[in-house]
């Protein structure tokens, strides 16, 4: 039997922390010490709800104290304390608007660590709190609360998706939009919405229909979240991701060094192991399966209703509330959604051709929206007096140069998506503006002439289409595109890879001294007994997480490419985590099968390894570059054309990009010169000699010192000794400090440095 | 030119700081002008003994909003002058205050921190006049029994005096209060440790828990209490089961019913107005709804009922216990087990 504590409060009197800690350490002996105090805090929340707005000025101990002693030894004492979570809420739903402060946050801070402790579950919290949040006319209970909500389903989230969670705020936060849309609350379904979307925490399409709801409400702050949430939350989360990967970059090599050289100490030692810890963690992030994360866009259910509703509801409803910058929000966004998903929605083209004058505010915007909302499914006719409009009202010579210039890069960019939109004579007659003096506009013209040497070469005069396109209409390789056409799908430059397979297999061969051909035999073993084939060579395998593919069984599928083998349905299993390229892959087969032309079979035989499709790229590359260019000019379009790649096609198109290169045209001031040269310098507000920096530098690096260094640094004190003694030495000791010189130097130094 | 010593020395000292040293006066600045003076007598001009003065009710109404001043000795003080001007007042006169403004005031002031203001809240309760505190015992109650369970073992002391007080100033309405019985007794019981033993039938097979139980009543008292606490408790505990369950004498009970009501006349006191203030409380018609504990028990018999359902076996066996300690706690003991026979007389156990 343990020794028994007789006396809980002999010594303190009113001490509620020293109870509590007792009570922690033995709930069973303290037993009698709580009931008295739960009593009190009960009889203290009766007096409490005789006046709850009253600033109750209570002696000793105060209300607040009580509850959080009683919230902290809860799990303690659970079937004393069964009601006490739910007089809590009450009290808090009841009176928190007349609660006083103190009061009030303890009473949130209560309920959570109820929370933590495992009293009460989540659901209940978030039901408490939530309606609380949406209701509470206080600024700082709104920011308390929203930060606890968060950390809350952070918390609930952080081991595994807490599914039914989940669903159950998902679904209060989506009730909250629909049942009164014109009210301000919706914000915090928004706000909320937002931070778990950017933490990655709600991936799913339950949430961007919680924000396709917003986007429909009535209310402007509502409306303008929701529109920003689909502009910009998958950059915010992106740019999170990179933030929290790289923030804690640590050189090991240098800290190992480092530990060798300097003192040791536990503190060092310490640091070493974290260092080692992070950058284990760090590595073994680096090979978690990438998670699959789709863009709300790509989420969304029924984009073309969305885009309509958006559409005859903000913009087009001219009872719509909206200011300007607004309105070119929901634009942006109704552009991007045609633009992406291929809609149609024949009124917006010509919703734009009241905006298309240089005088409006933020036309850049409205010209990208334009641009972007553009794709090779509108019909041509639509867009032609669109695009009749902006070359009469932007690119004249009569116009200033970054007008004239933005509104050809405008052209360009709707031309890109739907070549057909354009006439021979205006085409030729926005070509003559490469003649240009200004700098802007020419490149834009250049641009503009370059995309329709490709796409549209017989509408060009015939000395601007250039060699490689009048030999190709020449010899019939170009044909005209015809609207609603769609290219045959294959996989680009598969040819080119099937030849170098060929070639490789042939060297290879001549390299053992075997005949160029082979049977067929030898072919099977050959390829499946070369297991290096299956790994990209660089270290970038973004795509080729392990186990990325499961094959049914084995005789199904093949992995050779033996000509006489007949094209086989195949069953393969892909995992959720296969790149993209073998969705295009797939459908390669489909239509490989139905078409009567015999493109490559290389697809449609073997599966192409992550190796495949880094050399498959590669050859693509070298190929378009290779094709017509002299070597001079290579290098830069290979630049070019890896910079056309880096934009993906969900990028949005933006009014810098159809400014262009406007800034070039304007004459820049001798200040702006100056800072232009000085960004990138570093801070020149230090003015120090090239050796102080260098000196800092190798500090800041942890480097050793130079023996000079240390003398010079030696304190002064410890010198002055010497330096008495120094005088006053005799004749012998002189000689013999000398002699002790000489020999020093001659071993080298003073601890000598042959035998090491 | 300042080319002496003499001259550049005077210079350097027009710029020179006057050094401060921890402990010492401060330098004064040199441009200091001493303006203090000395006199034999002070001779006041006027001296104002007017009409003006504050009167009694202002002063009064002063002292009032003084006690929730910070400063004890100031709510003290107070309390005295308070105390004071009621007792002198006039015989059967009215409070300078209604008492509905007073006590929200007084309340607060039975879980005062000091000594002081506490005893002498004591003392002014004791001049108020009964009949006025009577409809207000449910709001005092509320505070007494929050002194009761306070963890300081003085403030604990002092709420069971002024318990006591209560009890001998309107027995009647303390007990018949919402949640006057019900949560004053299990107060009580809870200050005493007195509960019902745990019917877990594994954990009472001789465990450490609940051996201590029984032992820890008698040691409830703190090194500041002295050991007087359970005694004061226990005496209130009987003076508060004496007030509810033992049925007060009725004057009229012994008339004969024909001599008070002449022949056509029955049962009239059922249909005049009721002599109790607020006399259709106990129906709560506008009030949050009770629950059992907070219900009012207006008549012994169900008083009785619901201490028998609830607390009898409790008290019963804390009373057991206590005697077995004999001495001064066992004779205060001894009295509540008076008082519960006595209350329980006539009922026989229905359940």
């Amino acid at each position: 039997m343990p020794k028994r504590k007789v006396g809980a409060l002999d010594k303190v009197d009113a001490d509620l922390s020293n109870l509590q800690y007792k009570i922690r350490r033995d709930p069973i002996s303290y037993k009698d010490d709580f009931e008295g105090q739960y009593s009190q805090y009960e009889h203290r929340r009766e007096i409490f709800l005789q006046a709850p707005s009253s600033a109750t000025e209570d002696g000793i101990v105060s209300f607040q104290d009580l509850i959080y002693f009683v919230a902290h030894v809860a799990d303690c004492y659970p079937q004393h304390t069964k009601q006490f979570p739910q007089d809590l809420m009450k009290i808090l739903s009841t009176h928190h608007e007349e609660l006083e402060l103190d009061l009030r946050e303890k009473i949130v801070g209560s309920l959570v660590l109820l929370r933590r402790k495992g009293v009460i579950d989540s659901s209940t919290l978030l039901h408490t709190l939530f309606p609380i949040l949406i209701s509470t006319p206080s600024k700082s209970l709104r920011a308390l609360l929203f930060q606890k909500i968060l950390s809350d389903l952070r918390t609930s989230n952080a081991n595994a998706t807490n599914h039914r969670l989940n669903r159950t705020f998902q679904t209060v936060l989506y009730n909250l939009l629909s049942a009164d849309r014109a009210s301000p609350k919706g914000i915090w379904a928004v706000k909320l919405t937002r931070e778990l979307w950017k933490r990655q925490i709600w991936t799913e399409s339950k949430a961007v229909e919680i924000m396709k709801e917003a986007a429909l409400a009535d209310n402007e702050k509502v409306i303008v979240g929701g529109v920003r949430f689909f502009l910009g939350g998958d950059k915010e989360r992106e740019e999170l991701e990179d933030e929290s990967s790289d923030d804690e970059a640590v050189d090991m090599g240098r800290i190992k060094h480092q530990m060798a050289i300097n003192k040791k100490n536990k503190k060092k030692a310490r640091m070493m192991d974290q260092a080692v810890a992070t950058v284990k963690k760090k590595e073994r992030k680096k090979k978690q399966p990438h998670p699959l994360n789709f863009s709300a866009f790509h989420l969304l259910h029924d984009p073309q209703g969305f885009a309509e509703a958006l559409f005859s509801k903000h913009l087009q409803n001219t009872r719509s509330k909206l200011n300007l910058e607004q309105k070119l929000l929901v634009l942006q966004l109704v552009s991007r959604l045609v633009g992406l998903h291929k809609l149609t929605i024949m009124s917006l083209y010509s919703y734009f051709i009241k905006y298309l004058t240089p005088r409006q505010p933020s036309v850049t915007s409205f010209l990208a929206s334009l641009a972007q909302a553009t794709h090779n499914l509108v019909p041509p006719d639509v867009l032609e007096p669109l695009i009749q409009k902006i070359a009469n009202e932007f690119v004249s010579e009569a116009a200033a140069a970054e007008v004239a210039s933005a509104g050809l890069n405008t052209i360009r960019e709707i031309c890109v998506r739907q070549p057909l939109a354009m006439n021979d004579t205006l085409l030729q007659d926005l070509v003559m503006y490469r003649k240009s003096k200004d700098k802007g506009v020419v490149m834009a013209a250049k641009g503009l002439l370059s995309l329709y040497r490709e796409v549209g070469a017989d509408m060009l005069k015939k000395r601007d289409r250039g060699k490689e396109a009048a030999m190709g209409l020449r010899s019939g390789q170009r044909k005209e595109q015809r609207f609603g056409e769609e290219a045959l799908g294959e996989i680009e430059g598969l040819e080119l890879l099937e030849k170098w397979k060929e070639e490789e297999r042939q060297r290879q061969r001549i390299e053992k001294g075997l005949p160029a051909e082979r049977e067929s035999d030898e072919e099977k073993e050959d390829e499946e007994g070369d297991p290096g084939d299956w790994e990209v060579d660089e270290a970038d395998d973004t795509d080729g997480s392990g186990g990325w593919i499961n094959v049914e069984s084995d005789k199904e599928i093949d992995i050779s490419d033996s000509e006489d083998d007949k094209p086989r349905v195949k069953k393969v299993k892909l995992d959720s985590t296969t790149a993209k390229a073998d969705e295009d892959k797939e459908n390669e087969d489909e239509k490989a099968e139905t078409t009567a032309q015999k493109p490559s079979t290389l697809a449609t035989t073997r599966i192409l390894t992550p190796a495949d499709l880094a050399k498959l790229q590669e050859l693509r590359l070298s190929a378009s570059i290779n094709f017509a260019l002299p070597a001079s000019q290579r290098k830069r379009a290979a630049q070019a054309a890896a910079a056309l790649q880096a934009r993906h096609a969900d990028d949005p198109l933006t009014a810098a990009e159809i400014e262009g290169l406007a800034s070039l045209s304007k004459k820049s001031t001798k200040a702006d010169k100056i800072a232009l040269s000085r960004a990138g310098k570093g801070d020149e507000s230090v003015h120090q000699s090239t050796q102080a920096k260098r000196k800092e530098k190798k500090e800041a690096l942890g480097k050793s010192t130079t023996n000079r260094e240390k003398a010079r640094k030696k304190n002064f004190l410890m010198t002055l000794g010497k330096g008495k003694a120094k005088g006053k030495r005799s004749l012998v000791q002189q000689g013999r400090v000398l002699k002790a010189h000489v020999e020093r130097g001659k071993r080298g130094g003073k601890r000598g440095n042959q035998g090491k | 030119m300042g080319s002496s010593a003499k001259k550049k020395s005077d210079k350097k000292k027009d710029f020179k700081k006057p050094k401060l040293k921890v402990g010492k006066a401060r330098p004064k600045p040199t441009n200091f002008t001493d303006t203090s003076f000395k006199s034999k007598s002070i001779v006041l001009a006027h001296q104002s003994l007017t009409t003006t003065a504050p009167t009694r009710s202002s002063q009064f109404s002063h002292h009032l909003s003084l006690l929730s001043s910070k400063s004890p000795s100031q709510r003290r003080d107070s309390l005295a002058y308070l105390t004071t001007a009621i007792a002198s007042r006039p015989v059967n006169g009215p409070l300078p205050q209604p008492i509905s403004v007073l006590l929200p005031k007084l309340n607060p002031l039975i879980l005062d921190g000091s000594n002081g203001v506490r005893s002498q809240l004591l003392l002014l309760l004791r001049v108020l006049p009964s009949k006025d505190i009577e409809p207000h015992i449910g709001q005092l109650l509320l505070y007494i029994r929050a002194g009761l369970t306070h963890l300081a073992a003085d403030i604990r002391s002092s709420a069971t005096e002024i318990l006591l007080w209560a009890l001998e100033t309107c027995p009647d309405e303390l007990v018949s209060c919402a949640g006057g019985w019900v949560k004053t007794l299990k107060c009580l019981l809870t200050v005493l440790h007195w509960h019902e033993p745990t019917p877990k039938p594994a954990a009472s097979g001789g465990g450490p828990s609940s051996n201590w139980t029984s032992t820890q009543a008698a040691n409830l008292g703190n090194a500041g209490a002295k050991g007087r606490l359970p005694i004061k408790t226990l005496n209130a505990l009987a003076a508060f089961l004496r007030a509810g369950l033992v049925p007060a004498p009725d004057e009229h009970e012994n008339i004969p019913f024909q001599s008070k009501w002449p022949f056509p006349l029955r049962h009239v006191e059922c249909h005049m107005l009721p002599k109790r203030s607020n006399a259709f409380t106990h129906l709560n018609l506008f009030g949050p709804p009770r629950d059992e504990e907070g219900e009012m028990y207006i008549e012994p018999e169900e008083r009785q009922r619901i201490f028998h359902k609830r607390f009898q076996r409790a008290v019963n066996l804390g009373v057991e216990a206590g005697k077995r300690e004999g001495g001064e706690v066992g004779r205060a003991t001894a009295g509540v087990g008076k008082a519960v026979e006595e209350g329980m007389e006539g009922v026989e156990p229905d359940i």
